[in-house]
């Protein structure tokens, strides 16, 4: 069962809080920038 | 207590027995999305008309997406699609995010085989599974407490592969490098961390629990979006629809090619699903052969090359089997799987995501509190119209003038089907595709 009793962070939170969403979103923005350079 | 001890004790035989046959079953995902992968490239290769690669690219991913919505309709129904997500909708962003990453590397991949060749491009971006194997340990617990045995034929076998996709490359690669070769290097080396990084969404999703039957669908939207807006940018709204006009003819053969590649890609997924993003994606790469089978059997693309050129053949597709080899015998112990729970424990505390559900689904079976899947009317809908759309296409495309090796074509195609077959009735019997 999920956590109830520990105070909750809303998801929003968690996600920008997240390395996981940070590194593909950093790595994205580079690619477009390389392709950007490239064409 | 004791009693619990003892049922505790009982059950783990049965664990370690379902664990193996999970691993198993991804390791055969993973060969069987090898073989679809590289099939993919075979509807491809009868297009030989005058537009741009971001037009082929387009094409293709409009194949993709309508496969994308009618495969996992018809499988599970999109019923069970939307239960996943109700539990875990943060995981639509991950979706998303990956299908953008895919949609970018594979336009940087067009201007890597322009300006280096394929020779070069490809062993390039193939190292996305060498990256795959570091998000893996970092991100995942992917090879904790593995073993020194474990790391070296995971990583030997990446690397041997590297080496084997090398030489594969460069026997098939007729064309010379030219100009700008830094920058086709770049953009190799470019897509290679792209679909590396990708990797990252894949994992965090199946470890969360969600079914990639689901993940998939929102997926599309990412690779439909970028792809289009990649197109639109780089050749304008009017050029774009001219291009699209002109290609009339062979669009079908090109949305199969999408079509064909999802099925690779969904098994690719059930792969990174049971046996993780170190072994997955090194296995699945395995598409390069099967490529080059299909590309020198059926479109004799090596005929009358010297005898060099075959001996890098063999010699290249024995490493890479070697390599495949290798990572397949490494499947992961029960210390290291107790760290991918771990893992997944932790998504499911930082999203408030049901533990018996992420338990279940590691497990590769349904959680108790889980509806039966159903189909809908919405689901035959969807398969009627993508069905309809692929005859309509059909009915229209023109039948290329090109000699093909049609026996070795029914016996890659039946081979490949037979793939087909048995990792869908083995995921089937193991998990009711969850």
């Amino acid at each position: 069962m999920p956590n109830e009793t520990a105070p909750r962070q809303s998801t929003l939170a968690c996600i920008l809080t997240d390395i996981h969403f940070w590194v593909p979103l950093g790595v994205l923005i580079a690619g477009l920038l390389l392709l950007r350079s490239l064409s | 207590m004791q009693s619990t001890l003892t049922s505790a004790l009982a059950s783990q035989p049965q664990q370690t027995s379902r664990a193996r046959k999970l691993q198993l079953l991804g390791i055969l995902s993973g060969f069987t999305a090898g073989a679809w992968l590289g099939a993919a490239e075979a509807p491809t290769k009868l297009v030989s008309i005058g537009v741009s690669p971001l037009v082929i690219s387009l094409i293709m991913v409009v194949g993709v997406f309508l496969a994308r919505w009618s495969v996992p309709a018809l499988i599970l129904g999109t019923s069970s699609i939307r239960a996943d997500v109700r539990r875990a909708p943060h995981l639509i962003i991950w979706a998303i995010l990956a299908g953008c990453l895919w949609a970018v590397a594979n336009t940087m991949t067009i201007f890597a085989i322009r300006d280096v060749g394929l020779s070069i491009a490809f062993p390039l971006w193939n190292s996305n599974s060498l990256l795959g194997i570091l998000w893996g340990f970092l991100f995942f617990n992917e090879l904790r407490q593995a073993g020194l045995r474990r790391w070296l034929g995971v990583l030997g076998g990446a690397l041997v592969m590297c080496v084997g996709a090398a030489l594969l490359a460069i026997a098939s690669s007729s064309a010379a490098p030219v100009a700008h070769s830094y920058r086709g290097v770049w953009a190799a080396l470019g897509a290679g961390v792209l679909w590396g990084t990708m990797y990252i969404p894949y994992r965090k999703a199946y470890l969360t629990g969600m079914n990639p039957l689901s993940f998939v669908t929102f997926f599309t939207f990412g690779e439909l979006g970028m792809m289009s807006a990649l197109a639109v940018s780089y050749l304008g709204l009017a050029p774009l629809w001219r291009q699209l006009q002109s290609a009339r003819d062979v669009l079908f053969w090109l949305m199969l090619g999408g079509f064909i590649w999802v099925i690779g890609d969904l098994f690719q997924q059930y792969a990174a699903k049971y046996v993780g993003i170190s072994r997955g994606i090194p296995l699945s790469n395995t598409n390069q052969l099967w490529g080059l089978l299909w590309g020198t059997l059926v479109f004799g693309e090596l005929h009358g090359r010297g005898h060099s050129i075959y001996a890098q053949v063999i010699g290249g597709s024995l490493l890479m089997m070697a390599g495949v080899a290798a990572i397949a015998f490494s499947s992961a112990t029960t210390s290291e799987q107790t760290r991918w729970k771990q893992a997944a424990h932790r998504e499911s505390q930082r999203y408030n995501i049901a533990a018996d559900y992420v338990e279940a689904s590691m497990d590769g079976r349904q959680s108790a509190s889980e509806a039966k899947p159903s189909r809908t009317a919405i689901d035959w809908l969807l398969v009627a119209a993508a069905t309809a759309i692929f005859i309509y296409f059909g009915a229209t495309a023109r039948l290329p003038q090109i000699q093909l090796n049609w026996p070795a074509a029914l016996a890659l195609s039946a081979a490949s089907l037979a793939l087909l077959v048995l990792c869908g009735l083995t995921l089937h019997r193991t998990t009711r595709f969850h």
